[in-house]
């Protein structure tokens, strides 16, 4: 037997060394819990989930379409010698994998910009064609695309040449990669391209969609360099021999790093009159750049290795961002990364790196305060992938802090030469292997390299989940000259451990600055740290900081008694955790000011916000003013100053805040309400300029509204706006402007609830309204950038309706929500329609929306309408609501049952969103009389039964089912197999199916079904032997089965994608639990309406060992549409 | 008939300055010419062996001889005209008279017949004067390359500049404020009349026309628009114009373009680069559109056009009001 992954093929014939094998074809991740049982508990779809998704798991040895090897060639197998499959298989309307996007605009498909490309999320190939979709078998590759003339096929590897067919209407791709790659990091991007060979380097080719040459090239302009960087730090040259990046519209993910490709959203495409989006796209440009060595060319061996690849590649990503944005951005970031792992740890309950599997036994379950299983990629939602990332990285940091930088880049360069030593040996699969990463052999080579033990800090943060909370307070005691630091943890609630070990701290000091290393043990609280200087001040003495800058300081807000600045507690980020620390407030403005590091700077500002005092706020206006602060702390210091004001506004004296400094910074002298023609060749003011009104903006005066002043100074803002003299656009800064006018709104003075007319709208709202309203018609005729305006203007129309101003009606989002506009427009009406459905408890709209989930073209888009339905739920598991009821629950489950088995990650939201709105245990508005049979689930584990059929409810307490019953409830839906069959009949059947499916390796069904299931598998594997000798009837069964999930709907646009893989099957076959069994290649070809045609490509073998190559040959999407009519696709070839 | 016979006398005697319509003066020269030809007439009826003749005969013979004889100089004038010349010569009337049917051969020995009468030469009458019509100033000469014969200069007040001398608008707070304030109008006054001709959607259902946004209409291809948004390409085209202008940097209290006093006209046009900046803008899209030459789009296109029409009317109202 041998197992590959495929996922919505079609699969006509399957053939070894051309002899015709038999095939199954199972998925179970189709619909997860199958027959129409009520349970509709978390707990038991996630295990069920999980069973199948192990079920069909490559790096188990599992697959979706099990072939069985014929008698003949068993021999063959015997002697370790080759097979060859070849597998014809169609692919029609995918749902998930292939992504098509076609305008329906008039033209050629060319004309209209239509282009395909593959997306998912981890693995994802089998969803197009049938490979063993793991990131740990390697092989190389051969690939042939045939497309329309005027399209340009972008795959792995290098472009050999391209073949014009006989009617000189289509062209043929042939693409070679002999870097042994995995089958998940092939990709695939066709369309109208528009190629730009990089100017500094050959060897990269990017394309585009048409129109937007000019774009593309101001675009990659950089990435020459992001190269040079990369190469420099790893000593190692790119290891493939080309480089294509592919900007393409509807991106599953903004950026996909495949072998040798990486695919973009072509929304990071901008011009050089664009100031946001330039960091934006260079960081993604880098970020996929570091992924091409760490991601595609080494692969990992299993997903427990994932850490690693994710953590180097984004490490020397932070090490560009270190040299490109500098040492401020960089540990800014850092910071930023900090703080977010560690929320979400804290409120989740962790994150575990390395997860380990020993034993088998779920009872020491890692993650089981999760909903979800951590066991598999495609189990995992989304939000904690993007956190497992973000942790991994700065783990891969505080390695580097432990075993030096020098010594981290070596382990890497190490890495990469044995990989490319790897590489260049052909057909030694076993030599291969060094291309794939695994934690062990990673820490090996780093203990090599720097003979240093690093286990304690892997076992603390890599094998072990949560973060370390930290409550810090001290005290000075004159007497002994020492400082009694009292550092506690808090290592009981979820998310959070115990760290034992050196902690560093930092205490400024009047004459210096001092770096003490405590050992933080079990039992020790209390740490002495003897001061150096005594607290007599020497007059006019110059205070020496950390970075050996000597400074004047006005001390005459400290203690006369205490020679401390300030403290700081683990200042290089060298734990991941959170600190919560206690000093005067006056400590925490010496450090805004006199702290060199931003990272400090910014703790001190979060800080100040608890001390609204005049001290600090003339801090904070200092720092406002400091032109050589780095412009991130002085953007959060004005949303700081903001709140301190609101604080203190019975006292607050003079202009509202900010104003006078706006005006100095930014208006006319002579004029002072007037603000200069706009020039952002400063991008730091530039930043300062949009961001310090929409802090103003937040202000509030003893009524609780936004002073009058602020709201006229904003509206002078826009009205004096002009940027006819500027360099670059400014329609981010415009799309602040709006975001202020939209913080200024309160909420409305309701009288005993009238409703909302023009007639009693507040008179400051009128004006705002009417600023939206030109902003917002200006955009209809001149559209922005990204229309980032239009974007600013539906959430504040969104401020207004929640404020009480203006009704609250969703149809206008519900209008710009819909396909065909931008996409950063359809998510901000989306987000705008998820809150009223929360606010209002609109039934109605979350109907909408879930249809939305279900039906819209756009992947990411119905990923992030779940993402914000999980983030802002219109109700959640303790509350009531009128929205929570069976036929919700019913739609949800089905929706992650079986609605959503095209996308895992769309899988995964629908989870997150089941979790949050019901929790893990059964939904409280569900009626009780399944109340008896989750208590035996409870006992017997029968979660993993699948027979809990309707009679099973009926009070049968004996988990075992009667196998005739069975058997015969099989055979009465066998008569019905080969016609076809209703959608409702679909689980009974597919639970008919699934014994068939896996004699050797049961799927998840059969796990746990003892005895009873194994009659059961007897008898279904006679009728298995019959329906194979009348292949006919076997085919055209399968067929059925297989049609149904992926031909849902009309049949008018078929993708015709034919494949002709040729394979060698490995010599190890027989062992099938070794990953390496499995092996793959096939080789298809279709013809539409006629019938299929054989097609055969020999291909040599020099080598026993595996050795896949493998050649597509893919028609033409056939796009039949009626309105071109004109079909792009023609006959074969081949032949 | 005084009129007929003005221009008869005019076309007749062949000279540049024509009688215009005059009062005494002329009726008197007019009468003068009638009584010759009265005479005319009447030598010839001698000639022709009349003794007597009555005064209504007389008087139609002579209407006669003034219609014919005005006729061979209307018809000579066209001649001379048709060849491009102001001055009839001798073959004009050649030419007139075989046009009418008149034997020319005849004529020089009519001229020399024995019995004809010399009539003495018509009292000189001064030629009436043309009255004066208002003028003012000196008519300018003809510069060297116009022929003389060409028509003189009207008088100076009808093309000359009138300088006055107006405070200009130099103040920056004021020009900004206009600058800002006239284009907000003109995108208010565009924008709305975008609404009002196509499909709106309302933040308030009970009143739509307050404030009336554009509905969303999808694209066909949404990332074109956002990526390559026309209101940057407008100010590149912008950044290209104003560069030739000037090197503006925003100095305090700078005057826009007007520096210094200079004459209004000037100023008027640099405000209109100053302040229009979305009567381009608007153009352009159109161009763009018609461009895309999408039949849908050139009905939608129609309506930029007539509403860039409605801005620079205003923006012209704007001048003038200047």
């Amino acid at each position: 037997i041998i197992k590959l992954n495929s996922k919505q093929c079609r699969i006509y014939r399957v053939r070894i060394n051309d002899l015709e094998a038999a095939f199954i074809y199972n998925d179970p991740t189709l619909e997860v819990c199958h027959n129409e049982s009520k349970q509709r508990n978390l707990n038991y779809f996630s295990n069920a989930y999980a069973a199948a998704v192990s079920a069909v798991d490559p790096d188990a040895g599992n697959g979706e379409l099990c072939i069985k090897v014929p008698s003949e060639l068993w021999k063959h197998v015997d002697e370790l010698k080759v097979l060859k499959i070849h597998i014809n298989f169609s692919l029609d309307q995918p749902k998930g994998g292939l992504h098509f996007v076609v305008p329906s605009v008039e033209g050629s498909m060319a004309e209209r910009g239509a282009h395909v490309f593959s997306c998912g999320y981890q693995n994802s190939t089998r969803f197009w064609f049938p490979c063993v979709d793991s990131y740990s078998e390697l092989c190389t590759w051969k690939l042939e695309f045939t497309v329309d003339a005027a399209m340009v096929a972008v795959s792995n590897g290098d472009l050999v040449e391209t073949v014009y067919t006989h009617d000189m209407r289509k062209k043929t791709f042939h693409y070679m990669l002999t870097i042994p790659t995995a089958a998940s990091n092939i990709s695939l991007a066709i369309g109208p391209f528009e190629i730009l060979v990089d100017p500094y380097m050959h060897e990269v080719t990017h394309f585009c969609l048409p129109q937007l040459l000019p774009l593309l090239k101001h675009t990659t302009s950089y990435l020459h360099e992001v190269f040079e960087f990369y190469e420099e730090i790893l000593t190692c040259r790119y290891p493939y021999s080309c480089f294509k990046t592919v900007f393409i519209d509807e991106a599953y993910v903004e950026v996909a790093a495949y072998a040798s490709m990486s695919i973009f959203s072509t929304n990071l495409l901008h011009s050089a009159m664009i100031i946001d989006e330039t960091p934006l796209t260079r960081r993604c440009l880098a970020q996929s750049l570091a992924q091409q060595f760490f991601g595609c060319f080494i692969s990992r061996m299993s997903w427990s290795d994932e850490w690693v690849l994710k953590g180097i590649s984004g490490y020397i990503y932070g090490l560009w961002m270190k040299k490109t944005f500098g040492v401020n951005e960089y540990r800014h970031w850092i910071k930023e990364e900090l703080d977010k792992i560690v929320a979400y740890e804290l409120k989740t309950g962790g994150v575990l790196l390395h997860p380990m599997f020993g034993g088998g036994k779920e009872k020491d379950n890692p993650a089981s305060h999760l909903h979800f299983s951590i066991k598999h990629p495609h189990t995992l939602s989304w939000e904690y992938y993007t956190m497992f990332q973000c942790k991994a990285h700065l783990v891969m940091r505080l390695i580097e802090n432990r075993i030096s930088m020098e010594f981290m880049l070596q382990v890497f360069n190490k890495l990469l030469s044995l990989a490319s030593t790897a590489s260049s040996q052909k057909f030694q699969s076993h030599m291969w292997s060094q291309m794939l990463v695994s934690t062990s052999g990673f820490l090996k080579s780093i203990s090599n390299v720097s003979g240093k033990d690093i286990q304690p800090l892997i076992k603390q943060w890599v094998d072990q989940s949560g973060v370390v909370k930290f409550y810090g307070s001290f005290a000075f005691n004159r007497k002994r000259n020492v400082l009694e630091l009292e550092i506690k943890q808090d290592y009981t609630s979820p998310g959070t451990q115990k760290y034992v070990g050196p902690l560093k701290v930092t205490v400024q000091e009047l004459d210096g600055s001092f770096n003490h290393t405590l050992q933080i043990e079990e039992n020790s609280l209390k740490h002495d740290i003897p001061c150096h200087s005594k607290s007599r001040r020497n007059k006019k003495k110059k205070i020496p900081l950390m970075n050996g800058e000597e400074v004047d300081m006005d001390l005459s807000a400290m203690d006369a008694d205490s020679p401390l600045l300030w403290i700081r507690i683990d200042p290089d980020m060298s734990v991941l955790r959170k600190v919560e620390f206690e000093q005067a407030d006056f400590m925490w403005q010496y450090q805004l000011r006199y702290e060199r590091d931003v990272v400090a700077q910014q703790e001190s500002i979060l800080a100040l916000e608890k001390f609204p005092t005049p001290a600090s706020r003339l801090a904070l206006t200092d720092i406002l003013e400091q032109e050589q602060c780095f412009y991130r702390v002085r953007m959060s210091a004005c949303f700081c100053l903001a709140k301190i004001a609101n604080s203190m506004v019975s006292t607050w004296t003079g202009p509202p805040a900010m104003k006078s400094l706006f005006t100095r910074m930014f208006c006319c002298k002579t004029c002072p309400n007037i603000v200069k023609t706009n020039n952002f060749m400063s991008f730091q003011s530039y930043f300062l300029q949009k961001t310090m009104p929409v802090a103003m903006a937040l202000l509030r005066d003893v009524h609780n509204l936004c002073p009058k002043e602020v709201l006229t100074f904003i509206l002078d803002l826009i009205k004096y706006n002009d940027n006819r003299k500027n360099k670059f656009s400014d329609n981010y800064y415009r799309a602040e402007m709006i975001d202020a006018l939209a913080n200024s709104v309160t909420p409305a003075v309701s009288v005993n609830n009238e409703v909302r007319t023009l007639d009693n709208l507040n008179p400051d709202v009128r004006l705002i309204l009417e600023e939206i309203t030109r902003f917002l018609n200006m955009e209809k005729l001149l559209p922005s950038y990204r229309h980032t305006i239009t974007v600013s203007c539906l959430r504040a129309i969104r401020v207004l309706q929640k404020n009480g101003h203006v009704p609250s009606d969703p149809a206008l989002f519900k209008s710009y929500a819909e396909y065909g506009h931008f996409v950063d427009i359809r998510i901000a009406a989306l987000e705008a329609v998820v809150d009223y459905t929360k606010v209002d408890r609109s039934y109605e709209e979350l109907q909408w929306l879930l249809n939305m989930i279900q039906n819209d073209p756009v992947p990411y888009v119905r990923h992030k309408i779940l993402n914000m339905l999980t983030k802002n739920p219109p109700f959640t598991k303790n509350m009531e609501s009128p929205l929570c009821n069976e036929a919700l629950v019913d739609q949800l489950w089905k929706l992650m049952n079986s609605g959503t088995s095209h996308d895992w990650r769309l899988r995964c939201g629908a989870v997150d969103l089941y979790f949050t709105l019901f929790g893990l245990s059964r939904p409280s508005c569900l009626p009780l009389p399944e109340l008896g049979l989750v208590l035996n689930l409870k006992e017997k584990k029968a979660v993993l039964n699948p027979t809990i059929i309707p009679e099973a409810i009926a009070g049968n307490q004996e988990a075992a089912i009667n196998p005739s019953s069975h058997a015969q409830l099989v055979g009465f839906q066998n008569p019905e197999a080969s016609c076809n069959m209703s959608a409702h009949q679909q689980g009974v059947k597919r639970k008919a199916d699934t014994p068939l499916g896996s004699p050797l390796e049961p799927g998840q069904i059969l796990e746990k079904n003892e005895d009873s299931s194994k009659v059961k598998l007897k008898i279904r594997e006679e009728i298995d032997m019959d329906t194979v000798h009348d292949s006919q009837a076997f085919i055209s069964h399968h067929l059925n089965m297989l049609e149904r999930p992926s031909t849902p709907g009309k049949e008018q646009s078929p993708l015709e994608m034919s494949m002709h893989p040729v394979a060698t099957a490995p010599l190890s076959v027989f062992t099938k639990e070794s990953a390496s069994s499995k092996h793959s290649d096939h080789h298809h070809h279709h013809h539409h309406e006629h019938k299929k045609k054989k097609k055969k490509h020999k291909h040599k073998h020099k080598h026993k060992h595996k050795h896949d190559s493998k050649e597509k040959d893919k028609e033409p999407f056939t796009f039949s549409s009626p309105a071109s009519g004109r079909s792009i696709r023609s006959p074969s070839l081949s032949d | 008939m005084a009129d007929t016979a003005a221009t008869a006398g005019a076309g007749g005697s062949g000279t540049r300055s024509g009688s215009k319509q005059s009062t005494n003066p002329a009726d008197n020269y007019h009468l003068a010419r009638r009584r010759t030809l009265q005479v005319v007439v009447s030598s010839l009826l001698t000639e022709a062996g009349f003794e007597s003749a009555e005064k209504a005969s007389v008087e139609t013979l002579t209407e006669m001889l003034q219609s014919y004889i005005s006729e061979i100089g209307r018809s000579a004038k066209s001649y001379c005209e048709h060849t491009a010349r102001t001055q009839p010569t001798l073959s004009d009337i050649v030419v007139t008279l075989v046009e009418m049917g008149f034997n020319v051969d005849t004529l020089p020995a009519y001229a020399k017949r024995s019995q004809r009468m010399v009539i003495t030469a018509p009292p000189v009458t001064n030629q009436p004067v043309t009255p004066k019509a208002l003028t003012a100033g000196q008519n300018r000469p003809h510069p060297p390359h116009i022929p003389s014969h060409f028509p003189e200069f009207p008088d100076p007040h009808t093309y000359i500049k009138t300088p006055t001398y107006r405070e200009p608008v130099s103040d920056y707070q004021v020009l900004r404020e206009k600058a800002a304030s006239q284009r907000r109008d003109v995108e208010r006054a565009l924008t709305r009349f975008m609404a009002k001709t196509g499909e709106t959607q309302s933040l308030f259902k009970d009143d739509v026309s307050t404030f009336p946004l554009i509905a969303a209409r999808p694209f066909t291809i949404p990332y074109l628009t956002a990526l390559l948004p026309s209101e940057l390409e407008m100010q590149q085209m912008e950044e290209t114009d104003s560069s030739e202008q000037d090197e503006q940097t925003d100095t305090e209290n700078l005057p826009l373009h007007i520096s210094t006093a200079g004459p209004d006209f000037e100023a008027k046009d640099a405000l209109v680069i100053v302040i229009g900046p979305s009567v381009p803008r608007v153009l352009y899209r159109s161009r763009r559109q018609v461009a895309a030459s999408s039949s849908s789009m050139q009905v939608e296109c129609s309506r930029p056009v007539l509403s860039s029409v409605i801005c620079r009317r205003a923006s012209l109202l704007e001048r003038t009001c200047l």
